[in-house]
């Protein structure tokens, strides 16, 4: 019996050598050619190596919502506020049972319109349609029956008269040069068929007229180190992935497509929860098995400014939602995997969101597992345990920490000397405690996943500061 | 051991990265300091001169040997684009500076020509936003700037051809054009319009130049510089309805001169997008769609009658064209639901262009 544990202790152990060596490498490459990339872009800026704003391709934001009654008002204010001047603001609501329709009617005086919708792609049915011409761009409101976001997205998709949309959440606000940066990629390069922005939390920030003028790290201790975890996530994956092509996600919240690709590919999914990843990793199969020259950008300087969950619960309820998303999307692509046609995709990209995003709680959860019966066969070596556990703690945080930093410093934001100090206190727990909660949120998240498939995340929402 | 050094070492790396934001914060905040720094000394320097001027005497030999050798630099000269943002660009005397300094600013192009391709980028801005070219014989400048083009960098060559649009004369724009294409650069169509939408010689000649060597061009340049003359002037009604006709042309182009005629109504086009709308080919439905759209400019029974029977048109966009330009006539609301008839899709759709009549006529009487 002894032997067959010490058998099981030793192949845990070089399995997690491994393991380790591999998540530090990439998290150490990640970081170092995103930070590096932030501060080259920077000097770009700078010395105005950039396509101005005199250029501008007809966009349609779409933005889908469901009992948003709370921000509605504040995200489509950011939207107005925009420095663009060729756009359209689409908003899809799901079946709202809250007042989302009523407050977008009186705030943006609404009127009911016959509109006939040309349905390329497959969605519910309308029940009413508003319009307005009075602000700066046109207004249009789509009330729908319920069928999830990516039944609301596709019906944007349908309704939208430009050729290039962008998804924004309905809890999310844009500052005033994100449109006009997310869609440099398209006047770049016409091969590309897709963009994604950063998403940043906004719980702290104060935003007036799409600019950012006064930043402060949240109150909530929750938000806060999700500030830290957004920076170090989008640091660390998209900015490498982008140098060949390879990202899979763009993230629901901020996205620019081009329109005839996605109504080639059918749309968004609705019958997965993660359709942002599973329209991204549509879009790379599609084009790579017609042989369409495309690419997938990332830019990190277009941001938009996000909500995130400031209690556990929600931020648990989200989370075990990606967590299916993305096991929904590596499920129904896993043709990619090892496939030699999918080039880095398949060796970089969907093997590191197999490992280090999918697998990872399982994977963590064995090494604690392992700990336990090393510990009760008394075969571990308590201090060395101890010292390696505090050394992935200081290395992570120290990674996290010059993301955000990296961050702070790239798009001109001030940190205070507190705020510093709470993001270096901050990168520990998050590490040493938050990660191995969400770790457990996710091993389960596949339970019984199949009941909620169609259903929105429940998060409850704040006023966001939108002046 | 061997795992030991790994993490260690990693953990290093990680403490050098964290140290190196630190630092290179410190560095910017210290940048920021000398430019402001670098700002005052030019505006002392120049200010000497400017007095100078203003008595009567030339601007010192010595003084734009200086300048030529700083604006090597591109800190310095990004330094000299903010003090020229805070002078008066009228004042007489600031306007005999900058003749000076026109030999200056040519050696600087065949210096920044060698540059590292962002810096060299970042001239070509520098020249084209404060038009120093205005006061400058600037023949050679623009054949430095050509050869700028083939940097193999797209700020750069975008960079390049608004300078050229800021100061240059039609042919060497159009040079520019071809050296792009045979260089083969590849810009989107709405930046190499938008762009010679800024030329700020005469639009007239370049236009004429452009139509000129059209053939010479790719179907994707040639779109955008059809689009650019579409922007600027109807005086080639003519010359648009040939391409319209021609079935060997690039499908795109014909539909750039089909908004053409519809921009500018040109009598012989009629006879065309009639053609084009009443064609019941679902492959060619762009065409009968851009028709309908152009045909909102011409008049007639003929035209309302190819318009409403578009209406029934199977292609959704031929009848959102059609809806529109029949809503542009002005017709009645009874005259136009006699024209969708029995058709409900027909009908969806115009009730829809009034009703967007509707708001669009409620902005302007709350805009006035």
């Amino acid at each position: 019996m002894r032997e067959a544990i010490l058998w099981f202790l030793t192949a845990v152990e070089c399995f997690f050598i491994l393991y380790m060596v591999g998540y530090a490498s990439f998290l150490f490459l990640s970081v170092t050619v995103g930070t590096s990339d932030l501060y080259a872009a920077r000097r770009r800026n700078l010395l105005r190596n950039e396509l101005s704003n005199d250029y501008y391709v007809p966009v349609s934001v779409i933005v889908p919502a469901h009992n948003e009654g709370v921000t509605i008002e504040a995200t489509i204010q950011s939207l107005l506020a925009l420095d663009y001047k060729l756009y359209e603001i689409i908003v899809v609501d799901d079946g709202s049972t809250d007042d989302t329709v009523q407050v977008l009617r009186e705030a943006f005086r609404m009127q009911p319109i016959s509109r006939p919708i040309q349905r390329r792609i497959p969605c519910r049915p309308e029940v009413a349609i508003y319009e307005t011409r009075a602000w700066k761009v046109p207004i249009t409101l789509v009330a729908k029956e319920n069928g999830g976001k990516a039944d609301a997205l596709n019906m944007g998709v349908n309704v939208s008269n430009y050729p290039y949309f962008l998804c924004l959440d309905a809890d999310s606000v844009l500052q005033q040069d994100s449109l006009e940066k997310i869609v440099r990629p398209v006047l770049e390069d016409e091969r590309v068929v897709a963009v994604g922005g950063t998403v940043r939390p906004c719980n702290g920030a104060t935003i007036e007229q799409g600019r950012v003028v006064r930043y402060r790290m949240p109150g909530k201790l929750l938000a806060a180190m999700q500030v830290l975890e957004y920076d170090r996530s989008f640091l660390a994956s998209r900015i490498l992935f982008d140098r060949f092509n390879g990202n899979i996600i763009i993230s629901g919240a901020f996205g620019l497509f081009r329109k005839s690709a996605v109504v080639d590919v059918g749309g968004y999914d609705p019958t997965t929860m993660g359709e942002d990843m599973e329209l991204v990793v549509k879009l790379h199969v599609f084009c790579r098995e017609n042989g369409r020259p495309y690419r997938i950008r990332y830019v990190p300087d277009a941001v938009c400014w996000t909500q995130v969950p400031e209690r556990l619960r929600d931020l648990c309820r989200q989370r075990r939602r990606w967590h299916i998303g993305l096991f929904q999307s590596m499920s129904k692509y896993r043709s990619i995997l090892a496939n030699p046609k999918y080039g880095a995709i398949s060796m970089v990209s969907y093997f590191y969101f197999l490992i280090y995003e999918l697998f990872s709680p399982y994977i963590e959860m064995l090494g604690l597992f392992a700990t336990a019966v090393a510990f009760a066969v008394q075969l571990i070596n308590v201090p060395f345990m101890i010292a390696f556990f505090a050394i992935y703690v200081v290395y992570t945080a120290l990674l996290s920490l010059t993301a955000f930093l990296a961050r702070v410093h790239t798009v001109d934001l001030r940190v205070s000397f507190g705020d510093l100090c709470k993001a270096v206190g901050l990168c520990v727990v998050e590490v040493s405690c938050l990660r191995f909660v969400l770790a457990w949120v996710r091993m389960t998240a596949l339970i019984g996943y199949r009941k909620k498939k169609h259903t929105w995340g429940r998060i409850e929402r704040q006023k966001i500061a939108f002046k | 051991m061997v795992s030991q050094i790994l993490i260690y070492g990693y953990g290093l790396v990680c403490l050098s990265m964290l140290v190196y934001n630190l630092v290179y914060s410190l560095y910017l905040r210290a940048d920021t300091l000398r430019l402001e720094r670098r700002v005052r000394s030019i505006d002392r320097r120049v200010a000497v001169q400017l007095d100078a001027l203003r008595a009567g005497r030339e601007v010192s030999r010595r003084h734009l040997d200086a300048m030529a050798r700083r604006l090597r630099r591109v800190r310095n000269l990004l330094a000299f684009d903010r003090y020229l943002d805070t002078q008066a660009a009228r004042e007489p005397a600031f306007q005999a500076y900058l003749r000076r300094l026109q030999p200056v600013l040519l050696y600087l192009a065949t210096v920044y020509r060698r540059r590292e391709v962002t810096r060299s980028a970042y001239f070509c801005h520098f020249l084209a936003r404060h038009q120093l070219q205005r006061h400058m014989q600037m023949d050679q400048i623009q054949q430095v700037l050509l050869t700028y083009l083939d940097r193999d960098n797209l700020y750069c060559r975008v960079n390049a051809l608004k300078a050229l649009c800021a100061f240059g004369s039609a042919d060497t724009v159009v040079q520019a054009l071809e050296r792009l294409e045979k260089g083969g650069a590849q810009l989107h169509e709405k930046v190499v319009t938008e762009t010679l939408l800024s030329y700020t010689g005469d639009r007239a000649a370049l236009m004429d130049r452009v139509w000129k060597r059209l053939e010479r061009f790719s179907a994707a340049m040639q779109r955008a510089l059809l689009d650019y003359i579409r922007f600027c002037s109807g005086a080639y009604q003519r010359e648009m309805l040939d391409i319209l006709r021609d079935e060997g042309r690039d499908k795109e182009l014909r539909l750039t001169a089909i908004r053409y005629v519809g921009r500018y109504p040109y009598g012989p086009a009629r006879e065309p997008l009639l053609g084009l709308v009443e064609d019941g080919n679902p492959l060619r439905w762009e065409f009968a769609a851009i028709a309908a759209s152009a045909l909102a400019g011409y008049g007639g029974e003929a035209v309302t009658a190819a318009l409403a029977e578009a209406m029934h048109s199977p292609n959704w966009y031929v009848r959102y064209n059609a809806a529109a330009s029949l809503e542009a006539r002005g017709l009645a609301y009874e005259d136009l639901l006699a024209i969708a008839g029995g058709d409900r899709y027909a009908q969806e759709m115009l009730t829809y262009r009034l009703e967007s009549r509707r708001l669009t006529a409620e902005r302007e009487a709350v805009a006035v």
